[in-house]
């Protein structure tokens, strides 16, 4: 199975850059900063996680 | 509330993975069965979260918040009194039927138990009920953005609705699915951190404790009398009414939410899914009714969190969720709550739209219209019904928003048809002298005296219609009652009619009634792999919560 089309790879592609965002917004802006530098984390955390689930491609 | 280039941006991406998604299955999808039953092919780590995820819609994660400000802790009851003891009595008791008799939906079993009348009764009324709440669902949406950010209704009613119908018009129930299991891990992560930070706020559990009334804080307590808990409900309306008539209705019969099952790879996972969805169950309030609960503790210690009210006067708690929204979170992560309150929208009404394509293509389509066509012919019309469901819900959600009292009235109609359901299928499962003529009446008397019910009887200001014989606490006490006299009427009745009419014999009913189907050992003895053995463990585990909540 292609790696890519994993429902796995899929969640943790988006909570990664979505977790990426929050994580840049957090250190760029004062307002706030605590509470998305700490989701932004949390998300990286839980995408990679769903990434490494998914299978890897067949070769 | 304000959202910004980050808030939006979140939204943005969201938008594109869902589409994203749909088109990725395109390809995949080349048959009729391919597009309303997913083959019976997905794994069963995605049918339990799309099990819970589509039950996860606005009513649940607004409702329930709303709930747990208006009821306390008493809102648990939705989960660990009726939820999880229904799922768990579906996997192991229910799924064998639906899923050993190769029934493509919930109505097509009731053709092959009973007939076909009943059949058509069922998938009318659901396949009516399911565009309905798609586009209640709708209405919701919009008037929330319109409220909440002050968006255009029009902008949001098209926009929702075109996603929901560009993904699955692509991939059909997968990509429903698929995006299902997103929806579940945006929803609970975009939440939970809003829980968190209102709960640290509040001074945690203790500041709950000091800040809450009493009566909020408990499960049971309280229960003798509807005078006596923040619900108004009496015991037996709640045991019979909500743990054992709307729960086992719900999630044993509801086709929305068995149709994940029903796409398993095999009868083991399709039996294990609604157990391993109880699992995440027994911890959805933590999510969907503490931030109620803790909305109180802050009202008490802070300004800034009351409640508004609504066109009538009323303290408005659908605004719970959003309340805390605007007050808790910073932009950024702002953007993710919203993000979660869309996809619990929209996986309300993805959910709606794919039960109903199933139900009309192959129940009510195949059945009357056109049946022996090819499987490329009804992947068409599953398609083009997708297409007619979406536009049939934005114009209910249009309709919602000019005549408000005409959808009350049908939201009223659907649950005196609901009521009673769970008394046929049960009589029909387990009573192998249950009849289709049984059945039928069984339905319409059963549908009929909760209407007489709610006539005769009024509760906040709602029902007496015929005339003003009783009196309840609360609505929810009203339709508790309503749901275990209704079951009761059914139940009676199906089983007189079935004894003064002809029984079909006991060869065709294999496979259909527990008592004439060869009882296998399952032969699995890994406690993870066995339904019966898993419902067990959750079973405990929820007693636990009830007796540490009593």
């Amino acid at each position: 199975m292609d790696r890519f089309l994993d429902l796995r790879f899929i969640i943790g592609l988006f909570f990664l850059l979505t977790g990426l965002a929050l994580l840049l917004y957090g250190v760029t802006h004062t307002e706030g900063s605590g509470n998305n530098t700490a989701c932004g984390v949390l998300f990286i955390a839980f995408g990679a996680l769903m990434a490494l689930l998914s299978p890897k491609a067949n070769k | 509330m304000q959202l910004n280039s980050i808030d939006y941006a979140i939204i943005a991406l969201y938008f594109l993975f869902v589409i994203g998604i749909g088109l990725m299955l395109k390809k995949k999808v080349k048959t009729g069965n391919d597009f309303l039953m997913s083959n019976r092919s997905i794994p069963l780590w995605i049918t339990s979260l799309a099990f819970i995820s589509a039950n996860l819609g606005a009513q649940e994660v607004l409702g329930m918040a709303a709930n747990g400000a208006k009821y306390g802790m008493y809102t648990v009851h939705f989960y660990w009194l009726g939820a999880v003891l229904a799922m768990i009595f579906l996997g192991v008791f229910m799924m064998p039927f639906y899923y050993g008799s190769k029934a493509r939906s919930v109505p097509e079993y009731l053709r092959l138990r009973f007939d076909e009348k009943t059949r058509s009764l069922n998938a009318l009324t659901f396949a009516a009920m399911t565009v309905f709440s798609s586009g209640v669902s709708l209405y919701a949406l919009a008037m929330l953005m319109q409220v909440m950010l002050g968006w255009d209704f029009d902008l949001s009613i098209w926009l929702a609705a075109g996603i929901v119908l560009l993904y699955i018009f692509m991939g059909g129930l997968t990509s429903a699915v698929y995006n299902e299991v997103l929806q579940f891990f945006l929803i609970v992560l975009g939440i939970a951190p809003l829980v968190y930070i209102a709960l640290r706020k509040a001074g945690g559990w203790q500041g709950i404790v000091q800040h809450v009334d009493d009566a909020k804080l408990h499960v049971w307590k309280g229960l003798s009398s509807p005078a006596n808990n923040p619900m108004g409900v009496d015991a037996v309306s709640m045991v019979f009414g909500l743990g054992f008539v709307l729960a086992f209705g719900y999630w044993c019969t509801d086709f929305l939410v068995v149709q994940r099952a029903m796409i398993s790879k095999n009868l083991n996972d399709a039996r294990r899914t609604p157990v391993i969805a109880a699992i995440p169950k027994i911890f959805m309030p933590v999510i969907v009714i503490l931030p109620g609960i803790v909305l109180l503790a802050l009202q008490q210690q802070f300004t800034g969190f009351e409640l508004p009210v609504n066109a009538a006067g009323e303290t408005d708690y659908n605004m719970t969720l959003p309340v805390l929204l605007q007050q808790l979170y910073p932009n950024g992560i702002l953007g993710v709550g919203i993000t979660a309150l869309i996809a619990s929208f929209m996986s309300g009404m993805a959910g709606n739209v794919t039960a109903f394509n199933t139900v009309w293509t192959f129940d009510i389509y195949q059945t009357h219209i056109r049946p022996n066509a090819t499987e490329k012919h009804y992947l068409m019309v599953g398609r083009l019904t997708t297409v007619a469901g979406i536009l049939v819900s934005v114009a209910t959600a249009y309709v919602a928003r000019g005549y408000n009292s005409i959808m009350d009235l049908l939201q009223l109609v659907f649950s005196f048809v609901n009521a009673p359901l769970f008394a046929t299928f049960f009589l029909g499962m387990f009573w192998k002298r249950t009849t289709g003529h049984g059945a039928f009446w069984g339905l319409v008397a059963g549908t009929l005296t909760a209407a007489f019910v709610h006539g005769i009887s009024v509760a906040e200001g709602k029902g007496g219609w015929i005339t003003h014989y009783t009196t309840f606490y609360s609505g929810t006490s009203q339709a508790f009652t309503i749901a275990w006299i209704a079951f009761l009427a059914c139940f009676i009745v199906t089983a007189l009619v079935s004894l003064v009419t002809k029984p079909r014999p006991d060869a065709e009913l294999a496979g259909l009634v527990y008592s004439l189907t060869e009882r296998t050992k399952d032969p699995e003895r890994r406690w993870y792999k066995n339904p019966l053995y898993l419902g067990l463990i959750v079973l405990a585990v929820t007693l636990v919560f009830n007796i540490i909540f009593f």
